[in-house]
């Protein structure tokens, strides 16, 4: 029979996805654990691996189909020898009586199934899988609805220990165990998984120019699908641009200081195997910075019509993948070291680069800061990472003369903005906000007055 | 030739809520019914025999309530204008049956199926011509059929299955009813509150052995002895000869032979799975010693494609075990994770008063080696039990020593059919007994016996008098 492989939990509270690429087509062997599909959760994409091993008789979602947790994704046929009918239960307690009439059955049906093989041949289709889900024993404690969460999961409930009243095994327990994939059968979890590294470096090529005067024929216009990552950034985008009313604030702001001072700091960094970038730098500045201002590391709840101020600072910065933008958050900057900071922002650009981000390393920001001084450009009006209020831009750092005491000095100069929901930040706040961030950045040894 | 997804065979509480199901799921689904919509549940088994036993039980408290001040005479009992009402019941519930079907786009046709291969079925219809039905599932719901014993045979005049004795329109003055199982006891009953003069046979040293606690059984016993009722233990049928107007049976009990003149007999031996038809053995479904169609727990029978649901499928032979099968199955058929896992079947039996139960009895808990704790709750301690004139019986529940878990309940009393389902529940939820303590149970009420009895086990229970087992003063000692 066919089996129905349901999209199974992906993460805590995300309930669909969307279906970004099938890995298998119809008619296609596959094996157990082999990766089916490419989902798209959240900003993260995951590959499903196959429950069983078996024949993909039927290719029921498709590709930019939002799948909701539970919905049929495609039909498995002759899926036996599953991760469930393989291993034997993981309880080592009094063998269970219920159990017990079916596996005696288990082998003759398979002879039975022999037999009928060539009747089978003649109605294919359902009925004739060999799975049979797990059943709770006697002395397993769990309501009705988290035996069959489990089941549905692909957990054997048999294998847990609950953790609620009298050792209740509840719905935690499970999604726990389907999330670490331990002392539970399972058939089948999401694993984070690649989505395709960087391109390789290509020489430039000189693009021919579309042939004759033809415009008008079939190739003058292409046309492709928008969905995946590139499709949830633009929902993100629009719901951020048509709820906040925003604006930005240009100030320009003097880093001699601040160049020097990485210079130094970033051979010691080196010594613990850190390669420091302004980055951490930065993001330590604006962290004292919001702790002047809380207005800035707020959020607006829109339905209850209240701000909610964050005491801890969760410093979001937009990396650019091949997939698209992605904005990871270093958790809680205000108590870590600098070091620590920087070695997050790597381990998380790395992930981004590797598409190997979670929806955890991207949720619960509180403030972001966008850097794409490395390409160039005076400066740009980007748009707030909903639902914070606000997100600073920082640029490339270029030499210029400016005048100090009266004389022209050639300075490492920066532009810097803010732009802010301006329902939250008001212009001369935003303005007295970067004029406190610029003497931070100007002279960055006070950040060790402000030390943690 | 007809081509379906799913063919259920047989539509009682197993069949149709499965072709239910399956339609519901987007299923072509065809019915093939031999007899009656609604199987026996409906027509000849539990409803029919709920109404005979509640206009029975009605009768016997006119003419028991001098108490509360009535006074009555010549109260009768029309019994062919109570066979009219019961029919009335049963076709309402058939007919329910039958619009829910077409409802949800799954046909019925009456007839009697055959399969002459694992993919085809043959249906002789009414008419006498012959239809071939082939779906890519089956699901067998053909259920099960009172035993005969030899020199019993059945014939409706003198010796009645469950079925005839429901359809009694004039009432034998003397009944021999072989078998103390709960179908006979229950009709036995209700025969006896009409003014029959009832006798029970069985062969075993106890009433419905096996099925009940034993003390909820001793309520009854007292109950049935206090009607009039003999109960004859470790007593055999012989046979039976007709003399005259009345018969004659031949019964061997512990004194030896015995000859006891009656009007009717009613042999309720138990019943068996109707696995003999159809053609099962033909097409090589897998049967068990005891005639059940072997099925796993997702009730795929040895031909992966065909299922098997109901009293065909194993015990207990419960409509409401058939019914949860028949989800399951057309569940499973539909691609879905189902399985048949279930802490309970909780079971009734509509003696008087009535026997209910879910989990396990304190001699099953024993031998699954489980320490437990108990505590019963009386009716008579109930102010609800009491203002309806019902004080017998009790409410027991059985936990685990070691966490407290409840698991089992046992009630024997007015309305524990209609209490039992909380302790189901409880069970299913693995709550203990102070969950079942802790929760508010509305007065004046019958189910506060369950929050009662669940006092007791912990040793506070408000309205009796009773310490925990383990605070009981040992016995005094002889002082010198």
């Amino acid at each position: 029979m066919a089996l129905d492989f349901k999209l199974p939990e992906m993460g805590e509270g995300v309930n669909e996805g969307e279906l970004v690429r099938w890995l298998v087509k119809e008619g296609d062997q596959v094996t157990h654990d082999q990766p089916l599909v490419e989902m798209m959760t959240d900003k993260a994409t995951v590959e499903i691996p196959s429950p069983a091993s078996g024949k993909v008789s039927k290719i029921v979602a498709k590709e930019g189909d939002v799948v909701k947790v539970g919905q049929v994704l495609l039909q498995l046929d002759g899926a036996a020898g599953t991760a469930s009918a393989e291993k034997a239960p993981t309880k080592t307690s009094a063998p269970q009586p219920a159990a017990a009439p079916m596996e005696a059955a288990a082998p003759q049906r398979r002879q039975q199934t022999q037999q009928h093989t060539q009747q089978r041949a003649q109605s294919p289709g359902v009925g004739t899988s060999t799975i049979s889900p797990p059943v709770a024993g006697a002395d397993v404690l769990a309501t009705p609805s988290t035996r069959r969460y489990a089941r549905e999961s692909g957990v054997d409930i048999n294998g847990l220990s609950g953790t609620g009243p009298v050792g209740r095994v509840t719905r935690d327990d499970v999604v726990k165990a389907a999330g670490a994939g331990t002392g539970a059968v399972s058939y089948g979890f999401p694993t984070m998984a690649k989505t395709g590294g960087a391109p390789a470096p290509q020489a430039p090529a000189i693009r021919p120019l579309p042939a004759g005067p033809n415009i008008s024929g079939q190739n003058a216009e292409e046309r492709k699908p928008f969905r995946g990552i590139r499709k949830k950034i633009a929902e993100n985008l629009v719901r951020s641009k048509q709820t906040i009313p925003h604006f930005t604030h240009v100030d320009e702001v003097d880093v001699t200081n601040l160049v020097q001072w990485r210079t130094q700091l970033k051979e010691q960094a080196s010594q613990y195997g850190i390669k420091l970038t302004y980055l951490p730098l930065i993001m330590k500045a604006l962290v004292a910075t919001c702790r002047e201002f809380p207005a800035f590391n707020t959020s607006l709840d829109d339905e209850k019509h209240e701000l909610v101020e964050k005491h801890y600072y969760n410093v979001g910065f937009a990396a650019d993948t091949p997939e698209g933008l992605l904005v990871p958050n270093v958790k809680n900057v205000e108590s870590k070291s600098i070091l620590q900071v920087a070695k997050e922002i790597s381990e998380l650009a790395d992930k981004a680069r590797k598409g190997k981000l979670g929806p955890d390393d991207m949720r619960h920001g509180t403030i972001t800061i966008t850097n794409i001084g490395s390409v160039g450009g005076i400066y740009a009006t980007p748009i707030i990472n909903w639902p914070e209020v606000a997100i600073i831009g920082v640029y490339e750092i270029q030499k210029k003369p400016v005048v100090v005491n009266d004389k022209v000095e050639i300075r490492e100069m920066m532009n810097v903005t803010a732009t802010c929901d301006h329902r939250v930040v008001d212009g001369a706040v935003a303005a007295r906000f970067l004029k406190k961030f610029k003497e931070r950045l100007s002279n960055p040894q006070a950040l060790l007055l402000e030390m943690i | 030739m007809k081509q379906v997804d799913v063919c259920v065979i047989g539509s009682g509480p197993g069949g149709y809520v499965a072709a239910i199901r399956a339609a519901q799921l987007g299923k072509k689904v065809l019915v093939v019914e031999r007899e009656y919509t609604g199987g026996v549940c409906l027509n000849v088994g539990c409803i029919p025999s709920k109404a005979m036993i509640s206009a029975a039980h009605f009768y016997e408290k006119m003419k028991t309530s001098e108490e509360m001040g009535f006074s009555y005479s010549g109260v009768k009992v029309d019994m062919t204008k109570l066979q009219t009402w019961k029919k009335s019941v049963v076709s309402k519930l058939t007919g329910g049956v039958g619009q829910l079907l077409k409802a949800n786009g799954a046909e019925l046709i009456q007839g009697e199926a055959t399969f002459t291969s694992p993919q085809e079925l043959e249906v002789k219809l009414q008419g006498g011509t012959k239809e071939t039905i082939k779906a890519t599932n089956f699901i067998i719901a053909t259920g099960s059929r009172p035993i005969q014993i030899p020199g019993f045979e059945f014939d409706g005049i003198n010796v009645f299955s469950s079925t005839e004795a429901l359809e009694i329109s004039d009432l034998p003055k003397r009944v021999v009813v072989v078998g103390g199982g709960y179908i006979g006891l229950e009709i036995g009953s209700f025969l006896a509150k009409f003014g029959s003069d009832v006798t029970v046979l069985e062969a075993n040293n106890a009433l419905l052995a096996g099925v009940a606690e034993a003390d909820c059984v001793t309520v009854v016993a007292r109950k049935l002895k206090k009607k009039g009722v003999k109960v004859l233990l470790n007593a055999k049928a012989l046979g039976y000869k007709k003399s005259g107007k009345e018969l004659q049976i031949d019964i061997q009990t512990e004194k030896g032979k015995e000859t006891l003149p009656c009007d009717k007999i009613l042999v309720t031996v138990g019943r068996k799975p109707n696995s003999d038809q159809l053609g099962l053995s033909k097409i090589g479904i897998k049967i068990d010693p005891k005639g059940f169609v072997q099925v796993d727990k997702q009730l795929r029978s040895s031909i992966p494609h065909i299922f098997a649901i109901g009293d065909i499928a194993g015990q207990p032979m419960l409509a409401h075990k058939a019914s949860r099968e028949g989800i399951i199955a057309a569940e499973v058929i539909a691609g879905h994770n189902a399985v048949m896992d279930v802490k309970v079947i909780p079971a009734v039996i509509f003696t008087d008063p009535e026997i209910a139960s879910a989990g396990m009895t304190s001699e099953e808990a024993a031998k699954a080696g489980i320490e437990i704790m108990t505590g019963q709750f009386p009716y008579v301690a109930n102010g609800r039990a009491l203002s309806v004139g019902e004080g017998e019986g009790f409410i027991k529940i059985i936990a685990n020593k070691k966490n407290k878990v409840v698991v089992g309940v046992h009630i024997v009393g007015y309305e524990a059919s209609n209490l039992i389902s909380e302790a189901a529940l409880a069970i299913e939820m693995g709550a203990t007994i102070e969950d079942i303590a802790g929760t508010i149970h509305p007065h004046p009420t019958l189910p506060e016996m369950m929050m009662e009895a669940a006092e007791v086990a912990m040793g506070q229970a408000i309205h009796i008098f009773a310490r925990p087992e383990r605070e009981r003063p040992a016995r005094p000692t002889v002082r010198p």
